[in-house]
C-alpha cells in the first residue's frame, strides 16, 4: 500500500472537498433513512442503531474535513478547478473509454450471453489498447476467443457453473 | 502410537500424496485468479472425494485449502490484487517490492513465510488444540464485540500518510456493510426497493472492485505507455529461493508472532484469514524499528501477512476438531465432507477416529510442503506473468474478475455491483483515499453489529463490555493501540513540520 505524500496540489484538494461534499449528503439522508427503521421490541437495539452509529461518525469526519479544507484551499484555486479537471480528464481518456466498455459490456451480458458479449468486450478493448500492429491484432483475436468461449466451455464443462447464456 | 502411524501410512501412501499434489496446484491456480476464493475451491473438490477414503479425501481439501491461501499472494505480488480476501495486506508491499523490480524476492518470501506460518500453526494445532477451542467456545458476544473494535483500530496502520481520509474510507467500509438485509431480524435496510440492493453488497464482489478493477483501469491510465507494449514490471526478474528462505528465517520473531496471530484468529469462529492477515500485519508494523518503510515494499510486511493468513488453515482446524463447531466456511465444508463419510464431528472425534486426527495433522504438514515444492518448482512459470504486456492483461484479467463475481452467488446483478464498486473504487484510489481501511470496514461491520446487538439483546447491561475480563482485556488493547497510533501520527506530523525528530 503506498500513499502520496499528503498533496498539496489544489485541484485534488478541491476534487476531495467535492467528494466530502458527496459523502456527507449521501450519508446524511442514509442517517434519516436509518432512524426511521421501527425498532424490534426484542432487542435494545434495532436494525438501524448501527447504521445510525456508523453514518453519525462518517458525518462527523466529513465535517472536519470539509472545515479544514475551507480553510487551506485559496479563494483563486476555484476559478482554475474547471480546466484542471478537463485536462486530467483528456490525460486519462484510455480509463474513461475502459469504464464505458466494461459498463457497456455488463449491461448487455444478459442479453448477449457470456461468450458473446465477452468476445465482443475483449476484441474492442483489447483492440482500443493494443499498438497497431499484425502481431498484436492476432493476440487480440486469441485472446477474445480464449477467455470467452474457452473460459465458458472450462467452467460449464469442468466445474459445472454456467455462465450467464443471454435471453 | 498405532494410531498416528494408521494415520501416516493413509497420507503418506503415493495415490493420496499424487491427490494432494493435484489439490494443492489446483488450489494454488484456484486462488491466484482474482474473485476465486480458497472456499470455492474446496467446494469444487467437495464431490470428487465422495469415491475416496476419509482420510485421503480429508488430505486432498486440507491440500487445496493450503495451497489456495498460498496462490492468493501470485496476483497480489505481481498486479497488485489480492487473489483472496486473505492477501489483502500481501499487496500492501509484496506489489510495491515487484514494482521496483524484486518480484521473484516478492514471491519466494510470500511462499516460505507461507509454509513455515503453516508448519508452526500445525504444531500449536497437535499442541494446544483441547485447551484453545474450550477458550474459544467460551467467548461471548461481548468477547467478540470487543475483539472487533480492537481489529478495527488496525486502521492506524492503513491509513498512509493521510488519518482523517483513512477513517473516513473505513467508515464508508463500514456504512456498505449495513446495506441489504439486517443480520439479527431479516429487516431490509436502505435497499430503496431494488432487487440489486436487497441482497446487500457480498464482501467479495466489493473487494473485486475496489481492488482488482480499480488496480487495473489505473494501470492503462498512460495511453503512451501501454502502446508502446509497456510490460507489468520492467527490468530483470531476479530468483533467489534459497537465499529467500534464509531471509525469512533472520525473521524469526515476526514470523513466530504473526503465526500466533493467525491460529489464535483462525481458532475463533467467524474471523478467519481475511482479518488474520491484516492484523499480523499491523502488529508486525507496531513491531518494527522502521514502521514508516511498511507500504514501499518491506520484507517484514510479506512475510507478517502471509505466514498469518497460512496459519489460520491450522487455527481453524482446532475448534472443528476438540469440539466439532467449524470456525469458517472452508471448516464447515471439511466437516460436511467427514459427515457423508459416516464420521461424527465432535469433542469424542479425537477417542473415536484417533488414526484420522493425526492424519489430518500429518496432512497439513504434508500440505505445506507439497505447496512448497509445486511453488518453487513453477514459480519461474508464475513469474513470466510480470512479462506480459500491460494490454493483454488488464482485459484478461477484467474478464476474470466478472467471471469470478458472477460464480459466487451466480446473480447477473453481482456484475452491475461490480462495475458501480469498482468506479468507487478508481475515484476513491484516485482521490488519494487508502483502500484498505475500507475493505477492513466491509469484514468486520458485519461482526461487529451482530456481536454489539446480540450482546445487549442477551443482557441489556452495558457495562458487561467492561466487567467481563476478555472484553476487558481487548478494549484496553484497542485504547493502547489508538494512543500508539495518535502519538505517531503526532510525531510524524511534527517531522513534517519541523524537519526534526521530537523524539
Amino acid at each position: 500500500m503506498s500513499h502520496a505524500p499528503e498533496t498539496t496540489t489544489q485541484p485534488g484538494d478541491i476534487a476531495r472537498l467535492i467528494s466530502y461534499v458527496a459523502l456527507f449528503a449521501v450519508s446524511a439522508g442514509l442517517f434519516v433513512e436509518a432512524a426511521i427503521i421501527p425498532t424490534s421490541r426484542f432487542e435494545v437495539l434495532g436494525a438501524g442503531a448501527f447504521p445510525m452509529m456508523v453514518h453519525g461518525v462518517l458525518m462527523a469526519l466529513l465535517a472536519l474535513a470539509i472545515i479544514r479544507s475551507l480553510r487551506t484551499i485559496p479563494a483563486q484555486a476555484y476559478a482554475a478547478f474547471p480546466s484542471v479537471a478537463l485536462r486530467w480528464a483528456r490525460d486519462k481518456r484510455l480509463v474513461i473509454v475502459t469504464f464505458l466498455f466494461l459498463a457497456v459490456y455488463l449491461s448487455v451480458m444478459p442479453l448477449l450471453g457470456y461468450p458473446l458479449a465477452t468476445l465482443g468486450f475483449l476484441l474492442v478493448l483489447t483492440a482500443t489498447l493494443a499498438p497497431k500492429t499484425p502481431a498484436s491484432m492476432a493476440v487480440t483475436v486469441v485472446l477474445a476467443l480464449a477467455f470467452s468461449f474457452g473460459l465458458n466451455w472450462l467452467f460449464a464443462e469442468v466445474f459445472n457453473v454456467f455462465l450467464p447464456r443471454g435471453s | 502410537m498405532d494410531a498416528f502411524l494408521t494415520g501416516a501410512a493413509e497420507v503418506l501412501a503415493p495415490t493420496t500424496l499424487l491427490y494432494m499434489l493435484m489439490g494443492s496446484i489446483a488450489g494454488i491456480i484456484a486462488a491466484a485468479i482474482p474473485g476465486f476464493t480458497v472456499t470455492m475451491a474446496i467446494v469444487l473438490t467437495l464431490p470428487l472425494t465422495f469415491a475416496m477414503e476419509p482420510l485421503t479425501g480429508i488430505s486432498v481439501m486440507l491440500s487445496v485449502y493450503v495451497g489456495g491461501y498460498t496462490g492468493g499472494l501470485i496476483s497480489a505480488a505481481l498486479l497488485g490484487i489480492p487473489g483472496t480476501p486473505s492477501a489483502v495486506a500481501t499487496t500492501f508491499d509484496a506489489f510495491p517490492m515487484a514494482r521496483k523490480g524484486e518480484p521473484g524476492r516478492a514471491l519466494s518470501l510470500g511462499v516460505w513465510a507461507s509454509f513455515f506460518g503453516t508448519i508452526i500453526s500445525t504444531i500449536v494445532l497437535i499442541i494446544a488444540a483441547p485447551p484453545l477451542a474450550i477458550f474459544a467456545v467460551k467467548l461471548g458476544p461481548w468477547e467478540y464485540f470487543a475483539l472487533i473494535v480492537f481489529a478495527l483500530t488496525i486502521v492506524a496502520s492503513l491509513v498512509g500518510h493521510s488519518l482523517e481520509r483513512g477513517l473516513i474510507a473505513a467508515m464508508i467500509g463500514l456504512a456498505i456493510s449495513t446495506i441489504g438485509t439486517d443480520p439479527m431480524m431479516g429487516r431490509p435496510r436502505f435497499d430503496f426497493g431494488l432487487e440489486i440492493l436487497a441482497a446487500g453488497l457480498p464482501f467479495l464482489v466489493v473487494l473485486i472492485g475496489i481492488f482488482a478493477i480499480s488496480q487495473l483501469i489505473s494501470e492503462v491510465e498512460d495511453a503512451n505507455a501501454i502502446k508502446k507494449g509497456e510490460k507489468l514490471i520492467e527490468g530483470e526478474i531476479d530468483f533467489k529461493t534459497w537465499a529467500v528462505m534464509r531471509e525469512v528465517l533472520m525473521r524469526p520473531v515476526n514470523l513466530l508472532r504473526s503465526s500466533i496471530v493467525g491460529v489464535l484468529i483462525g481458532a475463533l469462529p467467524g474471523a478467519g484469514g481475511s482479518i488474520a492477515n491484516l492484523v499480523a500485519y499491523d502488529q508486525a508494523k507496531r513491531s518494527s524499528k522502521t514502521p514508516e518503510k511498511f507500504g514501499e515494499g518491506i520484507a517484514d510486511g510479506v512475510v507478517a501477512s502471509e505466514a498469518g493468513n497460512s496459519a489460520t488453515a491450522g487455527g481453524g482446524l482446532i475448534p472443528l476438531i476438540a469440539l466439532g463447531i467449524p470456525g469458517s466456511a472452508v471448516d464447515a465444508i471439511l466437516m460436511a465432507s467427514l459427515m457423508v463419510h459416516g464420521i461424527s464431528v465432535g469433542p469424542r472425534l479425537i477417542m473415536d477416529n484417533a488414526d484420522l486426527v493425526y492424519g489430518m495433522f500429518l496432512a497439513m504438514a504434508v500440505s505445506s510442503l507439497i505447496m512448497l515444492v509445486v511453488c518453487v518448482l513453477s514459480m519461474r512459470a508464475f513469474l513470466r506473468v510480470a512479462e506480459v504486456l500491460k494490454w493483454v492483461v488488464v482485459p484478461a484479467v477484467l474478464t476474470c474478475c466478472v467471471v469470478g463475481s458472477f460464480a459466487l452467488n451466480n446473480r447477473v446483478t453481482d456484475l452491475y455491483l461490480l462495475g458501480f464498486v469498482g468506479l468507487l473504487g478508481y475515484a476513491l484510489r484516485a482521490l488519494d483515499y487508502p483502500l484498505a481501511p475500507l475493505v477492513l470496514g466491509v469484514i468486520l461491520g458485519p461482526i461487529a453489529e451482530t456481536n454489539l446487538r446480540r450482546a445487549l439483546m442477551t443482557d441489556p447491561d452495558w457495562t458487561l463490555f467492561l466487567t467481563r475480563p476478555v472484553s476487558l482485556l481487548f478494549l484496553v488493547a484497542a485504547t493502547a493501540s489508538v494512543a500508539w497510533a495518535v502519538r505517531t501520527h503526532l510525531n510524524r506530523r511534527a517531522v513534517d513540520l519541523t524537519g526534526k525528530d521530537p523524539t
